[in-house]
C-alpha cells in the first residue's frame, strides 16, 4: 500500500472537510489531488495532530483530518494523550507510517523496530483506533470515519514513496490567508479583521 | 500564586476576548491552571510538553478562536521551534503567559540559567514581551499583548515574575 495511492482513494470523498498536512511529500500529493483553500500545510515537523486538534475544538461542528506521519508523530506522542482525553468527535486523525524518515533520505524511524504507534493511541485513551492494511479497507475505514460522530485514529502502513506530482506552489503566507478566509466565509467568523485597539479606547474614555 | 492573583489573570484574559487556553502546570501556575479548569468561558486544553501548546493555540486562531498559551519560560525555551515555524512565519498570533523562574526573587539556584536565557531568546525572536512584576500591572498588560498579538499576527508574550505570581 502506497501513501498516495491511499490519498486517491480518498480525496472524491472529501467536500468541506479541514485539512492539516505533515511537512514532506504529502502535502505536495494531497494539493495535487485536492487543491482547496481548506487544506493547511504545516510547515513543522512534530506538530500536524496538534493544529487538527486546536482546529477540531474551535470548529465542534466541522470534520477535520490530519494526515500525519510517523516520524512526525514520534516527535510528539504526547499529543495522543492529549486528543484522547478531549476527546474531539470530529477529528480524524490519519497517520501514514513508512517507518522511516523519508524526506530526510529514508533513515529508519522508531516504528521500524518495536515501537507500534496504534498501540500507543489505544495506551492514551483513543478507543477507536484502526489498522487497515489493504487500500480497500483504508477507503472503507476513512468513510465509516467521515460519516462517523466520533474521533478516530487511522495507522495505515505504507511503503515509502512519493507520487508522481509536481511540487505544490506553497508559501505560508499565502497559505494561511487562503485558509483563514476560506475558514471566515464559510463559518461566518472574523478572524483577520482589524479591531480597533482598546487601549486607545480607553483613552477615548 | 495565590487564589486572588490567580481569578485577577482569568478575568483580565476574558476582558481581553481570550477563549482558549492551553497551558503546562508549575507550582507556581497551579492556581491558575486550576481556576482556568473551572472556567467555562474559556476551553482550557492541559497539554503534555510546551510547544504541543503553540501547536494547539496555533490550530484554535486558524478556526476563529482567541487562543492563550501559559506555561513556565522552561517550556517557552522548549517551544523556540513552534513559534518559528507554526506562529512566526505564516503570521499567527498567541499570547503568551510565562512564568518566570529564575528571575529576581528565585531561590532555587537550579533555574538561574533558564533564567537568565528567557529576555535573551525572546529578544532573539524579535517576540515582543512585558516584564511584569506587580498585580496591578497583569490586566493592562495581558490587554495590549493581546492587542498587540492579533494587528501585529505575532505572538507576544507577558513573563510574569515570582513577586507577580505570589
Amino acid at each position: 500500500m502506497k501513501r498516495y495511492d491511499c490519498l486517491k482513494a480518498i480525496a472524491p470523498h472529501f467536500g468541506e472537510e479541514l485539512v492539516v498536512t505533515n511537512i514532506g511529500a504529502v502535502r505536495h500529493e494531497w494539493q495535487a489531488l485536492r487543491p482547496h483553500p481548506g487544506n493547511y500545510h504545516l510547515q513543522n515537523l512534530g506538530l500536524t495532530s496538534s493544529m487538527a486538534l486546536g482546529l477540531a475544538l474551535a470548529l465542534p461542528h466541522r470534520k477535520i483530518v490530519a494526515f500525519d506521519g510517523d516520524g512526525s508523530l514520534l516527535l510528539n506522542l504526547g499529543s495522543l494523550a492529549t486528543i484522547a482525553n478531549q476527546q474531539p468527535k470530529n477529528l480524524i486523525h490519519i497517520v501514514f507510517d513508512n517507518e522511516c524518515y523519508e524526506s530526510s533520505r529514508g533513515a529508519p524511524t522508531a516504528t521500524a523496530g518495536q515501537a507500534d504507534l496504534a498501540a500507543v493511541a489505544r495506551g492514551c485513551g483513543i478507543a477507536n483506533v484502526v489498522t487497515p492494511k489493504t487500500l480497500g479497507d483504508f477507503e472503507a475505514e476513512f468513510l465509516r470515519a467521515l460519516k462517523g460522530n466520533d474521533l478516530c485514529f487511522i495507522l495505515a502502513k505504507v511503503e515509502p514513496g512519493a507520487g508522481d506530482v509536481p511540487a505544490a506552489a506553497l508559501d505560508s503566507q499565502e497559505n494561511k490567508y487562503s485558509f483563514v478566509r476560506y475558514v471566515e466565509k464559510s463559518e461566518n467568523l472574523k478572524i483577520l479583521t482589524a479591531t480597533l485597539s482598546r487601549a486607545s479606547d480607553v483613552r477615548g474614555k | 500564586m495565590i487564589r486572588e492573583v490567580a481569578a485577577e489573570i482569568v478575568d483580565a484574559l476574558k476582558e481581553a476576548g481570550v477563549d482558549f487556553v492551553a497551558s503546562l502546570t508549575e507550582a507556581n501556575l497551579h492556581d491558575l491552571v486550576v481556576a482556568l479548569g473551572e472556567d467555562s468561558a474559556i476551553h482550557h486544553v492541559p497539554v503534555t510538553r510546551e510547544e504541543e501548546g503553540i501547536g494547539i493555540c496555533a490550530g484554535a486562531y486558524l478556526g476563529g478562536k482567541k487562543p492563550a498559551m501559559v506555561m513556565m519560560n522552561a517550556g517557552f525555551l522548549l517551544s523556540a521551534n513552534a513559534l518559528a515555524t507554526v506562529c512566526i512565519h505564516p503570521g499567527i498570533p498567541v499570547l503568551m503567559l510565562i512564568g518566570h523562574s529564575g528571575g529576581v526573587g528565585e531561590e532555587n539556584a537550579g533555574h538561574a540559567t533558564v533564567g537568565a536565557l528567557t529576555e535573551p531568546v525572546l529578544q532573539a525572536m524579535h517576540i515582543v514581551y512585558e516584564k511584569v512584576g506587580r498585580v496591578e500591572d497583569i490586566r493592562p498588560s495581558i490587554r495590549d499583548s493581546q492587542t498587540l498579538a492579533r494587528s501585529s499576527r505575532r505572538p507576544t508574550a507577558i513573563v510574569l515574575n515570582k513577586q507577580a505570581l505570589r
